[in-house]
């Protein structure tokens, strides 16, 4: 009984976790802007969170670098599951202009499970607001495939 | 403080600011968006100039050589890869290449971010072959244009004194 309230109340509150992988800014920019007045994701109970112990979708945005490579896989371990990973923006996917350099150690396809991608460098607030939306419908089948 | 008021009670009535998006339809890409590739392989002449100009490369084109001598081309374009800069669209000579504003590019799938086409291209007719008579025939024709141009040559000075 308590399974089913809580399930329901978290598919209406997916917390958001942020992790910039070396990006430019240009998508970090942009997925803030979709928390603000005019695309307001908040009111679909997205929430940016500090610590990944309490996310359930995880955003990466950027080429993996070296130097975040380390960080990266350390805050997905820290994520519970069942949890979403959606990458932002051209870079996380294939490298973007950086692809072949000595610096990056990508793509995040080699990390971890990519389940939604939004192409775009940077995409647009709309094209994020829908690839959220999208996450938290697959959220929602992995707690419920969990809770077989 | 009455201008604050006034400006309270103008916002209570207007509608809202936030985007409805994700109930309705989305809004319109600005005039010369730059969004999704796309690509018409009926006018590409297979100049290659997108792939030489193209920072990321995220086009590949693939030959495929058939029996009857025919090439299939297909070009590759991974949505994933691209910068969305236009300089593919800029160089492509015979605008099989545009960037359209379709900005809505999200999937779960590789595929969804692929943009492909693919076109035959011809191989040249065999050479016709000429026989005995017809060789000799084009050569006693060269020889005697070639015969006018020196009479013509030789005659020019005199009109000239």
């Amino acid at each position: 009984m308590f399974e089913k309230l809580i399930d329901n109340s978290m598919a209406k509150s997916p917390w958001i976790f942020h992790v910039n992988a070396g990006s430019c800014n240009g998508c970090d920019i942009e997925l803030v802007s979709v928390l603000t007045p005019r695309y307001d994701a908040e009111r679909f109970g997205f929430r940016l969170t500090g610590t990944p112990r309490q996310a359930d979708i995880v955003v990466v945005s950027g080429p993996i670098t070296l130097q975040t490579r380390d960080r990266l896989r350390r805050v997905l371990e820290q994520v519970p599951e069942p949890y979403v990973v959606v990458s932002l923006g051209s870079c996380p996917k294939s490298g973007n202009v950086f692809k072949g350099s000595y610096s990056i150690d990508g793509p995040l396809d080699k990390w971890t499970h990519v389940d939604v991608s939004v192409a775009g460098c940077t995409p647009k607030p709309e094209a994020i607001v829908a690839a959220l939306a999208k996450a938290t419908e697959i959220l929602k089948e992995k707690r419920k495939e969990m809770r077989k | 403080m009455l201008p604050y008021l006034g400006k309270a009670m103008t916002n209570l009535f207007r509608k809202p600011s936030t985007e409805k998006f994700p109930v309705g339809d989305a809004p319109q890409a600005a005039e010369r968006y730059r969004g999704r590739i796309s690509y018409n392989p009926d006018v590409c002449v297979n100049c290659g100039m997108c792939m030489r100009v193209c920072a990321p490369q995220c086009m590949h084109r693939d030959i495929e050589t058939l029996e009857n001598g025919d090439q299939k081309i297909t070009f590759t374009f991974d949505l994933t890869s691209c910068t969305f800069c236009g300089m593919c669209a800029d160089f492509c000579s015979r605008h099989s290449i545009t960037l359209t504003d379709d900005y809505m590019m999200v999937g779960t799938q590789p595929e969804d971010f692929i943009v492909t086409g693919s076109f035959i291209k011809k191989a040249p007719p065999p050479k016709p072959k000429l026989t005995p008579e017809q060789i000799a025939e084009m050569k006693a024709k060269a020889e005697a244009a070639k015969a006018a141009k020196a009479a013509a040559k030789a005659e020019e000075p005199k009109a000239d004194a």
